[in-house]
């Protein structure tokens, strides 16, 4: 919504296209008759739209109800859509053209990429592209796409979501554990490459012991390096409750924590992980329900004060 | 009148509206909109409801649309004039908050037109022309429902199965499977399962995970995913969801309040993501919401599932008179 139009004097300095020439100056549209918005009166939220917002939508109007699908509605559209990309019906509308008029799709995939690279958060732009990746069936161009999008935005949620998509109906998990790593590598507080780490061993290798064991290393490896980063303490959370010894049955990863503790190089991250691990334990055995207590007091008093009453609060029950 | 730069969001003017609907009723200043400016709004969400005609397939494009762009005459473009899921539910409950009885909504046509989004995978979809699917449309599906009193608007065994499967292994919920946990589809899967009356499909050691999830993402405010700044919008998101789930009391109010105030912009009052940033009605809305959680005075508070004031919610239990 930050974005504003620049005038046409304006385009032409700055990005030497030619000016916007309005439809209702167009001589071949001059079959076409325009039909303006039909608001009822006092209408609420009402938009003070442009001069050229009203033009391209009025002559979409006129075409949209003669269902007009050729090659000077596609352009209209791609008009229309720049001047609003969550218009989701004028998504829909061209797909239908692209359909009617048999469109070579590679053509689209190259406008498809352009719109996401400007509006990187808008759902439509990327549904819009899951509809043509599914109607060509070809998913080469997308690993790239989402690549070059993380690379600006490393947590954009739907660039991930796209991603995953990918990779899980066309089967191209290959290179993907790189991926978390390198992305991991670049910033370890990456909730979002953490979590695809997770989601590419659900799917490729599973969580056998020799995996687990491996990515346990891996994780105490990026742990130490930063132990206040809760992507990596939750990642190892995740692995360890997959397999049959729990959060508490790892004895490397106890020997770790321990290490930590006697080091006192503490985090709220570390004494939390903690607290599960003798949560775990807490029902047979009375030392760990102390040990509980104890790191919760700390965690309330000194280590995570601005969760003190939640860590009050679990002292008292366990 | 909105300025050009809203043009953006010219398909989603029933949200915009229902934002300043709600907002205003928080603030309890709904009287400040006169009787007669009130049932303008109600009449122009009223306009935006699509009708079922002679033909049977029409019934699943049942509902509210967000905006009269599309509103055509013509029966050629009829296929083009569906409802949004998110501005059936944001309809429904502005016209509760309006005061209207709902008596003029077609309850089994918005029902069919709720229940055709649903998906194979229990998810749904935003409407006919083809969206994306995740949890965001489930919660809407669920207000619609509960508001209406008629749960045949969808499958609720595909959809406990679909909210089972987004549990991430941080404990929290994502959009859908495999994908990364988040504040506001946590939001909506468990206000939604709250609605269905069916939050007991996650153990009690889920429910704390999920809490204990939810607790970390203070950060002064609340952020919506680990490693990511406070907005505060997730001090409604993460903290009503933890008033569903009873743990909001564990909360630090001072430090939520100073960081939600640190959003508010000087001259137009509106609230924004974070500090020094552009207002929008989004944020100034679910600031609001996040302020009425803690109990600030002058505030309405919030049923928290259905996202509306308390008084709201009432004035909706008065007007289901209709047999489900």
């Amino acid at each position: 919504m930050s974005e504003t139009e620049s005038s046409g004097d304006e385009c032409v300095l700055k990005c030497k296209k030619p000016a916007f020439v309005l439809y209702r100056n167009r001589e071949e549209w001059k079959d076409v008759v325009p039909i303006p918005q039909a608001d009822v009166h006092n209408a609420v939220v009402a938009i003070n739209y442009s001069e050229k917002f009203k033009d391209v939508y009025d002559y979409l109007r006129a075409v949209l109800a003669k269902q007009e699908k050729s090659e000077r509605v596609l352009k209209l559209t791609e008009d229309a859509l720049n001047l609003n990309p969550a218009n989701y019906s004028v998504w829909q509308y061209r797909r239908e053209i692209l359909r009617c008029l048999k469109i070579d799709l590679r053509r689209e995939l190259v406008f498809s990429a352009k719109m996401i690279h400007q509006h990187p958060k808008n759902y439509q732009v990327w549904y819009h592209r899951k509809a043509i990746v599914e109607m060509l069936g070809d998913p080469s161009a997308e690993l790239e796409l989402t690549k070059n999008d993380l690379e600006y935005d490393s947590k954009n949620y739907h660039a991930w979501q796209h991603r995953q998509w990918v990779v899980q109906t066309f089967g191209m998990f290959d290179g993907e554990m790189v991926l978390c790593d390198t992305m991991i590598e670049a910033d370890i507080r990456n909730n979002s490459a953490w979590n695809h780490r997770f989601f590419v061993m659900s799917n490729t290798t599973g969580f056998t012991p020799q995996v687990v064991a491996a990515q346990v290393d891996y994780t105490l490896q990026q742990i130490s390096k930063a132990i206040h980063n809760e992507s990596a303490w939750n990642f190892l959370r995740g692995i360890l409750c997959q397999t049959k010894d729990g959060i508490s049955g790892n004895i490397k990863v106890n020997t770790f924590c321990e290490n930590l503790i006697a080091s006192n190089n503490i985090s709220p991250q570390l004494l939390a992980f903690l607290v599960d691990i003798n949560m775990a334990l807490a029902k047979e055995d009375q030392q760990a329900r102390e040990k509980v207590k104890e790191l919760c007091m700390q965690l309330a008093t000194d280590v995570d004060t601005i969760r003190h009453n939640y860590w009050n609060y679990l002292a008292q029950t366990v | 009148m909105m300025p050009p730069q809203t043009q953006k969001g010219d398909t989603q003017r029933l949200m915009f509206a229902f934002f300043a609907i709600s907002g205003l009723d928080i603030l309890n200043a709904l009287e400040s909109c006169n009787a007669q400016h009130r049932q303008d709004m109600i009449e122009w969400i009223y306009s935006l409801q699509i009708q079922p005609d002679d033909d049977e397939e029409s019934w699943s494009r049942c509902g509210f649309m967000g905006s009269c762009t599309f509103k055509l005459q013509s029966k050629e473009s009829r296929e083009y004039q569906h409802s949004h899921i998110a501005m059936t539910y944001t309809a429904l409950s502005s016209l509760i908050i309006l005061g209207d009885d709902l008596s003029r909504v077609n309850r089994p046509a918005v029902i069919r037109g709720v229940r055709a989004l649903q998906q194979p995978d229990g998810s749904f979809c935003a409407h006919l022309g083809g969206s994306e699917n995740d949890m965001r449309f489930i919660f809407c599906a669920a207000v619609i429902c509960y508001t209406l009193k008629d749960w045949s608007g969808m499958d609720m065994p595909l959809v406990e199965d679909f909210i089972k499967s987004s549990l991430s292994y941080e404990g929290a919920i994502a959009q859908g499977p495999g994908l990364e946990a988040h504040g506001g589809s946590t939001y909506c899967a468990i206000a939604a399962l709250v609605l269905m009356g069916r939050l007991s499909i996650f153990s009690d050691e889920q429910l704390d995970r999920l809490r204990n999830w939810l607790l970390m993402r203070q950060v002064a405010g609340f952020q919506g995913r680990p490693n990511k700044p406070d907005d505060t919008c997730y001090s409604f998101w993460v903290g009503a969801t933890l008033k569903l789930l009873d743990r909001y009391q564990f909360t630090d109010k001072k430090k939520n309040r100073e960081f939600i105030l640190s959003t508010q912009q000087n001259l137009t009052g509106g609230f924004s993501k974070w500090p020094d940033n552009t207002s929008d009605p989004l944020h100034t809305y679910f600031g609001l919401c996040g302020l009425s959680l803690m109990g600030e005075p002058g505030l309405k508070e919030i049923d928290c599932a259905l996202n509306m004031s308390v008084d709201a919610a009432k004035r909706l239990e008065q007007i289901q008179t209709w047999d489900s």
